[in-house]
């Protein structure tokens, strides 16, 4: 069975990545807290799906951007809490810097053409 | 390599982690649909896909495969075992075979630095010799800086011990022989360097492990014993032990330090003369020095040794440097052969693996079912396609364990039945797991790819698949077929052909009047003493000079054209009596007087090749100025070339000058036994010093055809295989085939076809099959056989018998399995066959 794990169509590959180190920049989140809080940022114009954020945050944790620690949800269940890691910020650091130059560069074309 | 700390301790925490991930989606749906969002996927899958990002996913779907494959084979364990079976018999031969290969040209001798050990041999662009003189030998020992050893055997006839009848076998090694090789004594000790051998030493001998089970009983008192080997006192001194590695696999029951054989041979010159190649030479490598720097100081040796003895040495000679840590040297002949037998054993698998092939296509229609319903639920064309492989590769795994322990059991009696050296052991070494594994792998990708692909690609090409299958299985049949055959015609064409000449109640007699040191005119007196005390024996019929006798130790011959044919002539020269004594008839023409001259005598063959139609009566033969003129034809007599039916001869008059290389044959009416008491009294009386070796001829020859005899059926039983397998695999095919157009039939025959018009139908499918696959096969087997050739006993390789007699059975195996199923097709109920799909 293919299992492409691609991101939805309009979401440019490598921006949920993106999304996720930056919505754990300021504290561990929980998974469904991380899909509720880009949800919620993007005036409800990005939804993060189930299928794509699970196997994302795996995929971060193994190249040790994140770690998942066990904790207490806001309604009192154990919940696996996922923090940045000094690699992850660096991670991030770079990711945006090479988002804003692809950004500004798009915009330019759109500007001058 | 952090990343791959963490694969790994995904893969062994594989069930908690997976808990962890259940837990956590668990959580993220209740929150989902506490808020009233949209509904969260399958979990399971939802689990899947997110553990795909470890990267273990493919453990797991091998885990599902190789347990899906079990079951499957349990489901149906009369395929299974049959599947197993044709493997196990494919691979089993090529691990037998190889495992010969391995032993004999592969396997390292268990002794020390064994890599290092070189063999030492003559050549030159036009000479080969596997001997050198002894003087040679220790001008090299002497002065070789890149070899720390240089050992010497001297191969010698069998020697008496005490007043035995028979001889035994004996061989003179320099005496650092064994300690070159680390060998430690069963009992007693082998050879010292330092005294054995040496003037003024006391002779010594070392008996083998056989000999001395056999005559002395295992008694470790032997050592210390005084005997007598050829009439001279000798002490034992040591028993070689069981297991004994030796170079070049030369096995002779009594050993002599290479100092005595002056002592042994009185009057001999042997180990002074430049001039005759008498030992076989071995090297051991300087630690770090490779063979091509050995051959390179060696060579320089050549040029010194030129210079000091202009004739020992040939022109352009070099000495030839090749490993010599084996049982055996491998010479290219020999290379060719195993690649025959390389050759014909794979295509022994690839038939096998056909059949198999044939049998999973086969199976797939039954399964068809099953796989539309594994499509249905989700599987992807390259998830079938892999899962089929995997039942394959578990197939094969099973076949090449079965085969392993098959080939392992053949060569384990093959090594007892052929009296191989104890070392050698059936226990497969790493070369023949690694060849095993290969086959195995090679053996699933053979027939278990294209039904596969086919499978998985829910084939369309399904008949054309077959078709292919059908072609190639001919061919491969066919070449197995016609090549046993081949092999077995010849096996049997040896053993039923007359010599040609009358081997019973007939001894060759070979006193090694050279190696004793008798000069020609010596000789001839002795020979003619001999002769006539032989002729007042009682029952004694007829006594002559040969110096080749019949099935002696020499042979030798020239290859010639004639008329444009290679041919093979074989000299002798012979005293006037000789075709009497070995009743070899004359048909034209006289045989020699004596003291005649320049006059030579032929064989029928000869004179038909060289002078087809003509009287050869009064024709020369010869390049040199003299030519020798025909005085007579006799009938053929392969006398030394018994394996050979094409063989022509030649014989001439012996001369003055060769009588110290003259043995004799004589022929008796009563038994060989008493002759040969008789002839060792005679020779004691005679010159006490010499030991004629007494041979009969009768018990050579009947060695000689139950040695084929073991060929013959070592080839028939391959060819036994090779047929049935053949028979299998392509009436399984084809009537599957046939089988399977049971429907179709039927709806030819509601709609008024006649049996005639589908039987042509049905045939006209396997007609290119089979005539392409019989020819493909006919053509490789005449090219290739072409190698045979020496091998095939005078059978031509194209023999007519041979090659029709393949293309006959495969034939024949065709139709019926073509007609069989067709004829059960058209006796069917049509309209329940149109029903029951």
């Amino acid at each position: 069975m293919p299992m492409e794990t691609s991101p939805k169509p309009g979401m440019p590959p490598g921006t949920l990545t993106m999304l996720i180190l930056r919505v754990l920049q300021s504290e561990a989140l929980h998974g469904y807290a991380i899909a509720q809080r880009i949800h919620l940022l993007s005036r409800d114009i990005l939804a993060v799906e189930e299928g794509l954020l699970y196997p994302t945050l795996q995929k971060m944790l193994l190249k040790g951007w994140v770690t998942a620690k066990w904790g207490i949800s806001e309604n009192n269940r154990k919940v696996r809490f996922y923090e940045l890691t000094k690699k992850g910020r660096e991670e991030l650091k770079d990711a945006l810097s090479d988002y804003h130059r692809f950004a500004q560069a798009i915009r330019d074309v759109l500007r001058t053409a | 390599m952090a990343e791959l700390f963490r694969r790994l301790r995904y893969l062994l925490n594989r069930r908690r982690f997976d808990r962890d991930l259940e837990n956590e989606m668990q959580f993220h749906r209740e929150m989902s649909t506490g808020m009233g969002h949209a509904e969260f996927g399958n979990l399971l899958r939802l689990r899947e896909q997110a553990r795909d990002a470890w990267g273990w996913t493919w453990i797991d779907r091998l885990g599902q495969d190789l347990r899906y494959g079990v079951r499957m084979m349990a489901r149906s364990p009369g395929f299974t075992l049959m599947a197993v079976m044709v493997l196990a018999i494919g691979i089993g031969v090529n691990v037998a075979a190889f495992s010969v290969f391995d032993m004999v040209a592969l396997r390292p001798l268990p002794v020390p630095d064994a890599q290092r050990l070189v063999r030492l041999e003559r050549r030159s662009p036009n000479d080969y010799g596997s001997e050198i003189s002894y003087p040679s030998f220790e001008f090299y020992r002497d002065n070789a800086r890149t070899l720390s050893a240089v050992m010497a055997v001297l191969g010698i006839p069998p020697m008496q011990i005490d007043d035995d009848i028979q001889g035994t076998s004996a061989s003179f090694v320099t005496p650092n022989y064994f300690t070159q090789l680390g060998t430690q004594a069963a009992f007693g000790r082998m050879f010292d360097p330092r005294v054995d051998g040496a003037a003024g030493s006391p002779p010594v001998m070392v008996i083998g492990y056989g000999l001395w089970q056999r005559r002395f009983g295992g008694d470790p008192g032997v050592v210390g014993r005084a005997m007598y080997l050829n009439r001279k006192p000798v002490t034992v001194v040591g028993v070689a032990p069981y297991s004994l590695a030796t170079l070049g696999g030369q096995y002779p029951d009594v050993w002599l330090p290479m100092g005595e054989q002056p002592y042994f041979f009185d009057g001999s010159g042997v180990l002074a003369d430049f001039d005759t190649a008498s030992v076989r030479m071995w090297g051991k490598l300087a630690p770090g020095i490779t063979p091509q720097v050995a051959a390179q100081e060696l060579r320089s040796l050549t040029g010194e040794l030129r210079h000091r003895r202009p004739t020992a040495v040939w022109d352009k000679e070099f000495i030839q440097v090749s490993p010599g840590g084996h049982l055996q040297i491998l010479q290219p002949a020999m290379f060719q052969l195993a690649e025959i037998v390389g050759v014909l054993t794979f295509l022994i698998l690839a038939v096998a693996c056909g059949n198999l092939g044939a049998l999973l296509l086969a199976r797939a229609v039954q399964r068809e079912r099953e796989i539309d319903i594994r499509r249905a639920v989700g599987a992807s064309g390259a998830r079938v396609f892999r899962q089929l492989c995997t039942e394959s590769l578990l197939l094969a795994t099973l076949g090449a364990v079965a085969g392993l322990v098959l080939g392992c059991a053949v060569t384990r009696i093959a090594l007892s039945e052929l009296d191989a050296p104890k070392w050698l052991s059936a226990v497969p070494d790493i070369r023949i797991l690694l060849f095993t594994l290969g086959m195995s792998f090679a053996s699933a990708v053979l027939f278990g790819f294209t039904p596969a692909l086919q499978i998985a690609r829910h084939g369309r090409h399904k008949m054309t698949v077959r078709q292919i299958l059908v072609t190639a299985q001919l061919a491969g049949s066919c070449v197995l077929l016609i090549v046993a055959g081949l092999l077995v015609r010849a096996a049997h064409h040896a053993l039923y052909t007359n010599p040609g000449f009358g081997y019973e109640r007939l001894v060759s007699i070979d006193g090694q009047l050279k190696q004793h040191g008798y000069p020609a005119s010596r000789a001839g007196e002795y020979l003619e003493r001999m002769q006539s005390r032989l002729r007042t024996v009682p029952g004694v019929r007829s006594v002559s000079l040969v110096l080749l006798p019949p099935l002696g130790h020499a042979v030798s011959y020239s290859d010639a054209v004639i008329q444009g044919a290679n041919v093979r002539v074989y000299p002798n020269w012979v005293s006037p009596g000789f075709f009497a004594a070995m009743q070899i008839p004359v048909l034209l023409g006289r045989t020699f007087t004596p003291n005649e001259e320049h006059v030579v005598v032929v064989s029928r063959s000869f004179a038909r090749a060289q002078w087809p139609g003509q009287n050869p009566l009064g024709k020369r033969v010869g390049d040199g100025n003299v030519k020798d003129e025909v005085i007579g034809v006799v009938a053929d007599a392969h006398v030394n070339a018994l394996n050979d039916d094409d063989a022509l001869e030649e014989y001439w008059r012996a001369a003055p000058d060769q009588m110290n290389g003259m043995a004799l044959v004589a022929r008796t009416g009563g038994t060989v036994e008493n002759l040969a008491t008789a002839v060792k009294s005679i020779s004691e009386s005679l010159d006490p010093q010499l030991f004629p070796e007494i041979r009969s001829i009768q018990s050579l020859y009947a060695a000689n055809v139950s040695q084929i005899e073991s060929v013959a059926g070592a080839v028939s039983l391959i060819g036994l295989v090779a047929l049935s397998l053949a028979g299998v695999g392509i009436v399984g095919l084809v009537s599957f085939t046939v089988r399977q157009r049971t429907k179709e039939i039927a709806v030819r025959l509601a709609l008024g076809a006649t049996s005639n018009n589908i039987l042509k139908v049905i045939l006209r499918q396997f007609s290119w099959p089979a005539v392409i696959g019989l020819a493909v096969g006919t053509g490789i087997a005449a090219a290739s056989s072409n190698i045979l050739r020496r091998a095939l006993y005078g059978i031509s390789n194209l023999d007519l018998i041979a090659y029709l007699g393949a293309i006959g059975f495969l034939i024949a195996i065709l139709a019926v399995s073509v007609v069989l199923p067709a004829r059960r097709a058209l006796r069917v109920n049509v309209s329940k066959a149109l029903r029951y799909q």
